[in-house]
């Protein structure tokens, strides 16, 4: 038995890092915009001005681009590996990072041994084989300031960007809006109507399913408990139907006593527990001030 | 001689620029039709007793923002730095509908809906009004997301109406806010024909079995689940569900009572005048007479009716399924659409209109509370798809 259960917790185990190794992939990069001709573009950490290139997490989750091999050449494919050991290759879900194709690798992780300019035709990304290509864009020729950027992130088609957005959606403002979009794919509305009502009925079947469950099993927890009361009384449970006159009474009655007008027969007498809620803000023990203690005269001439 | 004669000009024209400030010199048609609006819902709530907590101060909101200015005075509801502007700010940035959802929880006791749980499902159904106004609105020429602002309507829900319009479409706000609470209003107008003409007579002679007593337990793990079942699907519906189930555990959990009684008391009081008078202050004729707001009341009326026909005939069909005994009387199906407590009342009134003896009122609690979470649900979803 125990042998079975250590071979079931093996396979689980395989299988959660087999996913968490699968979940990890670099084959979700991708380059994302490109940006040869900075003059009054985004600066680096130095305050210096050189191409750049964006790289987009397109998965549901992190992924380590640290091993990972860009370059220029896609005859040589391991000219820039990317440092394995600094956190910041770790990219965020449907994040970016900026890699700056200066030369300077001593400015940092995210700078290139390769300087990207009018001469560049090509920029790639390699899995850390150095082999397998993840993407690759073919550069045309550059404007200042001026990117090659995908229309929308990871999937899109290049186009040219006026407006660069370094560490940002390519998807701006002055796209069409998410409403427009649902609108032009379900012209009529029937699609919204049939998935949003779908969804209510969902929310709503999923709450009845566990209060369904969940008052069964409590009618039956009280029914259990009233018969043990009743067989150790030696008394019979008759079932008996209220009717709703009786509720409607109680009702009325209930409304009458909370809204206080139940109180003309003055030959009654009510008494009521005055329950006071104890709370520290209206106690007295922690009070901002101590109260002041008079002293007697016995007191002072002890001291 | 000369001194008294510029002095007399200084005076003249001085009283001149006053007079130009004065609501005489700049009031127009739309104002004094707006304001006739705003004294018809005063008349209604007073005389009538048509939902006077809100349509008083609406009433009274529609005509402080229909007093004629001169422009640039920031008086004005929309011009900046007003104080009108800032109690605005409330309702445009949507703070206040989660505030009313809190109090709103504080009060409902969702014991009906917990003893019979699938009472949820008609307030799923009613929901129908809220998509079928969205699809004429599309046809109508309204955007995306005004068809949602304005399908709202169809939620019956004053709240979430103003929580979603101020998201989707703020510039149709003041019409959907007026024609929900409008309608909300009219519920005992609208309802009672519609769910009359669906159903038979037999149906509503129907006799619902007593609702079972429910436990402590079951009412506090019902915000509780409610509000994790409900937001792990719709995540955008969580500034009104998660109020709405936030009151709810205040008051069942028992030793909150100071907070449920402010939640439902001091604190949906105060928001209820500001959101009311400053929704009525939002219809300056200006903005608000045009022919977008009569097709809004209209699609508005029509969501109502397809809302009601949504719940009575889901339960007729569903009465389909269910045994002799356990079958639902259709005449609450009408309360689905939320409007709390209005529509459970119709359900009642209907019903004693034909056996004085069968009280539906508590049985019509179950399906109006779930037409709040329902709506409220609805909401999400278009907020997730449109905005």
């Amino acid at each position: 038995m125990r042998m079975i259960v250590k071979r079931i917790a093996l396979t689980v185990g395989f299988i959660i890092a087999g996913l968490i190794v699968s979940a990890q992939s670099a084959k979700d990069l991708r380059i994302n915009e490109v940006l040869i001709k900075n003059t009054l573009n985004y600066e680096d950490n130095y305050g210096e001005r050189s191409a750049w290139i964006e790289i987009f997490n397109s998965a549901y989750n992190k992924v380590n681009i640290g091993g990972c091999y860009l370059t220029d050449d896609i005859s040589n494919p391991t000219k820039y590996r990317i440092p394995k050991n600094d956190p910041g290759t770790s990219i965020p879900t449907r994040y970016f990072v900026i890699f700056w194709a200066d030369g300077k690798t001593t400015h940092g992780t995210f700078h290139l041994n390769f300087v990207l300019d009018s001469t560049s035709r090509v920029v790639a990304l390699f899995e850390q084989d150095g082999k397998t290509l993840i993407d690759s864009v073919s550069l045309p020729d550059s404007k200042a300031n001026i990117s090659y950027a995908r229309k929308e992130d990871g999937t899109g088609t290049w186009q040219e960007m006026v407006k660069t957005t370094p560490e940002a959606t390519n998807t701006t403002i002055d796209e069409v809006s998410p409403g427009q979009k649902f609108a032009k794919a379900d012209p009529f509305g029937i699609g919204m109507a049939m998935v949003a009502m779908s969804v209510v009925f969902i929310a709503l079947i999923l709450l009845y399913i566990f209060f369904k469950q969940f008052g069964l099993f409590n009618v039956r927890k009280q029914k259990e408990k009233i018969e043990a009361i009743a067989a150790l009384e030696g008394k019979t449970i008759v079932h008996e139907e209220i009717s709703g006159e009786v509720f409607a009474a109680i009702s009325t009655a209930l409304y009458l006593h909370e809204t206080e007008q139940h109180d003309y027969e003055s030959a009654i007498l009510t008494i009521n527990r005055a329950a006071k809620n104890y709370s520290p803000w209206s106690s007295k023990i922690y009070g901002l001030r101590q109260t002041p203690q008079k002293e007697s005269l016995n007191t002072k001439l002890k001291r | 001689m000369e001194s008294s004669n510029t002095f007399f000009s200084f005076l003249l024209e001085n009283l001149q620029q006053f007079m130009s400030y004065t609501s005489f010199a700049n009031i127009t048609w739309g104002h004094m039709a707006m304001i006739c609006v705003g004294l018809a819902f005063i008349y209604l709530a007073i005389a009538k007793e048509y939902e006077p907590m809100l349509l008083v101060p609406i009433g009274f909101g529609i005509i402080i923002g229909n007093v004629p200015f001169f422009p640039g005075l920031q008086v004005g509801i929309y011009e900046q730095g007003s104080v009108m502007s800032y109690l605005y700010f409330g309702v445009s940035q949507g703070i206040y509908p989660p505030l009313i959802f809190l109090g709103i929880g504080a009060m409902t006791d969702f014991s009906a809906l917990i003893s019979n749980p699938k009472l949820l499902l008609i307030g799923a159904a009613a929901q129908l009004g809220i998509f079928g106004a969205y699809m004429v609105s599309l046809q109508l020429g309204f955007s995306p997301e005004e068809a949602g602002a304005i399908g709202i309507i169809g939620g019956a829900d004053g709240p979430t109406a103003i929580f979603l319009s101020s998201k989707l479409a703020p510039n149709l706000m003041g019409a959907i806010a007026i024609a929900a609470y409008s309608y909300m209003a009219l519920v005992p107008v609208i309802q009672p024909p519609i769910m009359k003409l669906l159903t038979t007579k037999k149906e509503r002679l129907i006799r619902m079995k007593p609702p079972r007593q429910v436990s402590k337990l079951e009412k506090i793990l019902f915000p509780i689940m409610g509000l994790l079942l409900t937001t792990f699907i719709v995540p955008s519906g969580m500034p009104l569900l998660g109020m709405l189930f936030f009151g709810n555990l205040l008051r069942e959990s028992t030793v909150t009572k100071r907070l449920a009684d402010t939640a439902k008391g001091p604190l949906i009081d105060i928001v209820t005048i500001l959101i009311g008078v400053t929704v009525g202050a939002s219809t300056q004729a200006t903005t608000f007479l045009t022919t977008q707001s009569v097709m809004i009341f209209g699609l508005g009326a029509a969501s109502f009716v397809v809302a009601t026909f949504g719940g009575v005939m889901f339960v007729k069909i569903f009465n389909i399924f269910l045994k002799e005994g356990n079958k639902i009387n259709p005449l609450i199906g009408n309360a689905g659409v939320s409007a709390v407590p209005d529509s459970a009342r119709v359900s009642q009134v209907v019903g004693l209109e034909y056996d004085k003896t069968n009280h539906l009122l508590m049985h019509a609690m179950g399906p109006n509370v779930a037409g709040v979470i329902g709506s409220a649900v609805a909401a999400g979803i278009l907020l997730s798809f449109l905005a």
